[in-house]
């Protein structure tokens, strides 16, 4: 198509889109330093650009960026592998098992199971464009993992990627139909999220567009609280029977309850396998890609770092924890990082920032101001999300998983285990370099 | 300010605090520099006119910001900082001749204790009077010491609901000064016998404290009295000041220190509170003898268990306990402990019951506050913050309340002050009851010494890396 045959508004698009690519990869690739205002203590820049140069190449940088922790002091920048000596790693050719089981119940359910123990965290449709959740969904397809809804319906175009997404049942119940529940190989319960931790999602007005407010059924140009909690549930048994009503609705979909990590998180697990879940996952308090409260998101509920330990020995204890898939998430940037918490006792991680940031998330924190993300990712803006295509999006993401995999197999050999499972609650693999 | 639609006409009147917009009257540096390079910007021009036309017009005026940066007549030739919000799409196309970086003339608001980053908050909550809502995660450090190291708990299931806490549901941030026995006695008539509570209600557990020296003027000490008054909480000012600007009122409570005495017959009625700075058993007697159904808070120092116990002894029931602008002590303990250890001396003395703790110092961010009640005080009463509410700016290290430099805005005035100090107020009781909602808790003096809700990095990191190759707790 000429240059004469596009409207404005697809030169705009094009223009940008064009200088925003370049722009990834001249950052990450050639500027001699970063941007001067990039990054946080959590998310350096380093960190960012590193994972801009995984999302484009599918390893990570040889040099000059710091890609496997960040700089905030505590949790995983403090914690470090005690690896072999040289002489004791494994062959660069072991074949290395990074599969991970998600129903250990030993019930009749499909028993699935995942390439890599990886997959994409909640991300709703208004919190995030169409584009992005289309962009998770084929890379989820492709490796044969999953991406989840989040709390904010089911677009049509993802579909096509049912056995792929989970499908999310949050206290609003926005956008949950019963042929959405019925898609789904695995549903996921939303009690609590990291990011705001005992609050309830959060969805500005001015994101609940006209097409937003329709997949949730509710009013536009509202702000959406989902309250806190499920008004039904009190107790592991109410619980139970939530699993019950989503196992009558979908007799085949395995159950994932998603939890915040107070001080009782160990009870909350174990309830939760007694209730019929097959994942426990776990969402500490550091991570959340939303808007949310800058109040809750240091002071509520205490980091996944402490949470996956003391969960896991807890399930120990009570023989239970062959019986459950525990996952965790929560401020997890980096192939390092998932193979730290699972060293911690997890089974394997949820992402949600690192592949908002593989796509171009600068982490600015403006995803709630006027029109949204003005990289196009947690926006519903015609013009902005056109920015992220859903082709280019899932080949980031796919470089960035080909990336983690490569890195969680070399971490693995470096200690002499061939499979990720080996790796789990193996705190003495580690080291404190605090 | 807190008259609202929820009074039903029965009687029942709803807490509430009406915030409204009070915006910056001194204009601020920005939070970001944006350089642009002209030679480049004039060559990208160029280069579009000639990729896209002039019939394109609209393509090759379409820049990068969505903010306003490049709004200005000459577009991206004079970027307009203020705009930035750092999002950092215009270097992130153009990083050969656009520059993003942090102002460092803003990182230069507030000290090393109150950083910019939490001035940036403050002046947000008193502008604006809401809860700061943000994208993308928490951006901060791991943990740290003092505030930083602790985390208060949440309840998966039991609470009130988020869409109501600031609704239907109800959460009382009431709390009581004052004195209370632990016990009531009756006779056999049924009448009470002995000591009965001798208390008095504020709607939240927010003060305003004293004002530095270099701060105090009439018109602060009227912006204080004023937002006090529209809260229905109180502000403490000397009472020279007291007497001299004439802000006698329910909700000022008269500093006295050793040596005011005779200032004390002038005041025109009882307050409710009076503070003694520091203690003097003459002043006591004195306040006592003139207003004897006024409590009296003795102001000092956070100290030891022992010595708060041998003031309760003397019948202190109100304590205001202070430590420095940076929330230190003289040896250089933090405020958070220093609440504890006060705490805990009176329960283990079997009065927690009995007695008010107010602090002040170094409680300068919302969290603060329930994590200062969490660990034993009953309110808070606010100094720097305020003053930051109010856009002073620091000059030097501001730790101490006699030698602290703070400049005002000179266009200060009585109705944006207190304003300014309601819309904080509103702020930090939102976020409070963000806390406690998901905490479950219903009630802010249930809060107060809730220790079992509270988690503390050195807790939690010595039970998760228990195992960790070269951990060693506490080090």
């Amino acid at each position: 198509m000429s240059l004469a045959d596009k409207s404005v508004f697809e030169l705009i698009v094009e223009k940008h889109t064009a200088n925003l690519h370049a722009g990834f990869r001249r950052w990450s690739e050639e500027m001699g330093a970063p941007p001067p205002a990039l990054g946080d203590y959590r998310w350096t820049d380093d960190l960012i650009l590193s994972t801009w140069y995984q999302a484009a190449h599918g390893h990570p940088p040889q040099d000059r960026l710091e890609y496997r922790v960040g700089r905030s002091g505590g949790g995983f920048d403090v914690l470090d592998f005690n690896f072999l000596p040289e002489s004791q790693w494994l062959p660069e050719n072991t074949e290395i098992d990074l599969s991970l089981p998600l129903n250990r119940r030993g019930d009749h359910l499909e028993k699935i199971s995942i390439p890599l123990p990886i997959y994409g965290g909640g991300m709703s449709y208004g919190s995030v464009s169409e584009q992005v959740m289309l962009s998770r969904a084929r890379n989820a397809a492709h490796w044969g993992t999953f991406t989840s809804t989040g709390e904010g319906g089911y677009p049509r175009s993802l579909t096509e990627y049912k056995d792929n997404v989970i499908t999310q049942v949050a206290t609003g119940m926005f956008g949950v139909r019963e042929e959405t529940i019925q898609n789904a190989r695995i549903v996921e319960f939303k009690y609590a999220q990291g990011a705001k931790p005992g609050l309830g999602g959060h969805l500005l007005g001015d994101k609940a567009t006209q097409t937003v407010s329709e997949i949730r059924e509710s009013v536009p140009w509202v702000s959406l609280f989902s309250p806190f909690p499920f008004h039904s549930v009190y107790s592991v048994e109410d619980h139970r029977k939530h699993v019950d009503w989503i196992k009558q609705t979908n007799p085949r979909a395995l159950v994932s309850v998603k939890v915040s990590t107070p001080t009782d998180v160990d009870m909350v697990a174990v309830g939760s396998y007694f209730a019929g879940a097959h994942i426990v996952h776990l969402d500490g308090s550091y991570g959340g890609t939303g808007a949310a409260p800058e109040i809750a998101k240091k002071n509520i509920a205490m980091p996944i770092e402490f949470a996956i330990p003391r969960v896991h020995r807890y399930l120990l204890s009570e023989e239970i924890r062959d019986r459950v898939t525990v996952m965790a998430s929560g401020g997890i940037r980096t192939a390092w990082d998932i193979a730290k918490v699972i060293a911690l006792g997890a089974d394997g991680a949820v992402i949600g920032t690192s592949e908002l940031v593989a796509m171009g998330c600068t982490r600015c924190s403006n995803c709630e101001r006027g029109r949204g993300c003005p990289f196009g990712l947690t926006t519903t803006d015609p013009l902005l999300s056109q920015f992220v295509q859903p082709d280019w999006g899932a080949e980031r993401l796919n470089n960035l998983y080909t990336s983690y995999a490569t890195q969680l197999k070399d971490i693995l050999r470096r200690l002499g285990l061939r499979s990720i499972a080996e790796l789990r609650g193996r705190p003495d693999l580690l080291k404190y370099v605090g | 300010m807190t008259d609202n639609p929820n009074n039903n006409g029965n009687g029942y009147h709803r807490f509430h605090i009406v915030a409204e917009r009070a915006p910056d009257v001194e204009k601020w540096p920005s939070r970001f520099n944006v350089r642009v390079r002209r030679s480049g910007l004039a060559k990208l021009i160029i280069k579009e006119l000639l990729h896209y036309g002039p019939r394109n017009k609209d393509v090759i005026l379409s820049r990068p910001c969505l903010y306003g940066v490049f709004s200005g007549p000459v577009g991206g030739f004079m970027p307009r900082d203020q705009h930035c919000v750092g999002c950092l799409r215009c270097t992130t196309e153009f990083p050969d001749f656009v520059r993003v970086s942090h102002n460092p003339e803003r990182r230069k608001l507030g000290d090393s204790f109150f950083d910019f980053r939490v001035v940036d908050s403050v002046t947000y909550e008193a502008e604006s009077g809401l809860i700061p809502v943000k994208g993308a995660g928490y951006r901060g450090k791991f943990g740290g010491e003092g505030w930083d190291g602790m985390w208060t708990d949440m309840s998966e299931i039991v609470r009130p609901t988020r869409d109501g806490i600031h609704g239907r549901e109800f959460i009382s941030t009431v709390v009581d000064i004052g004195a209370r026995p632990n016990f009531l006695m009756f006779d056999e008539e049924g009448r009470s016998v002995g000591r009965t509570p001798h208390v008095f209600q504020i709607p939240l557990p927010l003060l305003f404290d004293v004002l530095p020296k270099s701060a105090a003027s009439e018109r602060t000490w009227r912006i204080t009295a004023r937002a006090a008054t529209e809260l229905g909480t109180l502000a403490v000012i000397p009472i020279g000041a007291v007497l001299q600007y004439n802000l006698e009122s329910d909700h000022v409570a008269p500093l006295v220190r050793p040596g005011e005495k005779d200032a004390l017959p002038v005041l025109e009625k009882a307050p409710r509170l009076i503070e003694m700075d520091g203690w003097e058993e003459g002043l006591y007697r004195a306040i006592h003898t003139a207003f004897p159904e006024s409590l009296v808070a003795l102001r000092i120092p956070f100290t030891s268990g022992q010595e708060l116990l041998k003031f309760a002894r003397k019948g202190i029931r109100v304590f205001h306990l202070t430590a420095d602008y940076h929330g230190r002590d003289p040896k250089g303990a933090f405020v958070l402990d220093l609440i504890r250890r006060a705490h805990k001396a009176f329960v283990e003395a079997g009065i927690r019951q009995e007695v008010t703790l107010l602090g002040s110092g170094g409680i300068i961010h919302a969290e603060h506050v329930p994590k200062a009640i969490l660990c034993g005080l009953d309110a808070v009463a606010l100094d720097t913050a305020a003053l930051v509410a109010l856009q002073a700016r620091f000059h030097g290290e501001c730790r101490d309340r006699e030698t602290s430099r703070f400049s005002l805005p000179r266009k200060l005035t009585l109705a944006w002050g207190a304003q300014r100090l309601v819309n904080l107020a509103a702020s930090w009781r939102d976020q409070l009851l963000e806390i406690m909602g998901a905490m479950g808790l219903r009630e802010v003096r249930r809060l107060r010494g809730e220790m079992g809700r509270a988690m503390f990095m050195e807790d939690l990191e010595r039970e998760a890396f228990a195992g960790v190759n070269g951990y060693e707790p506490g080090r």
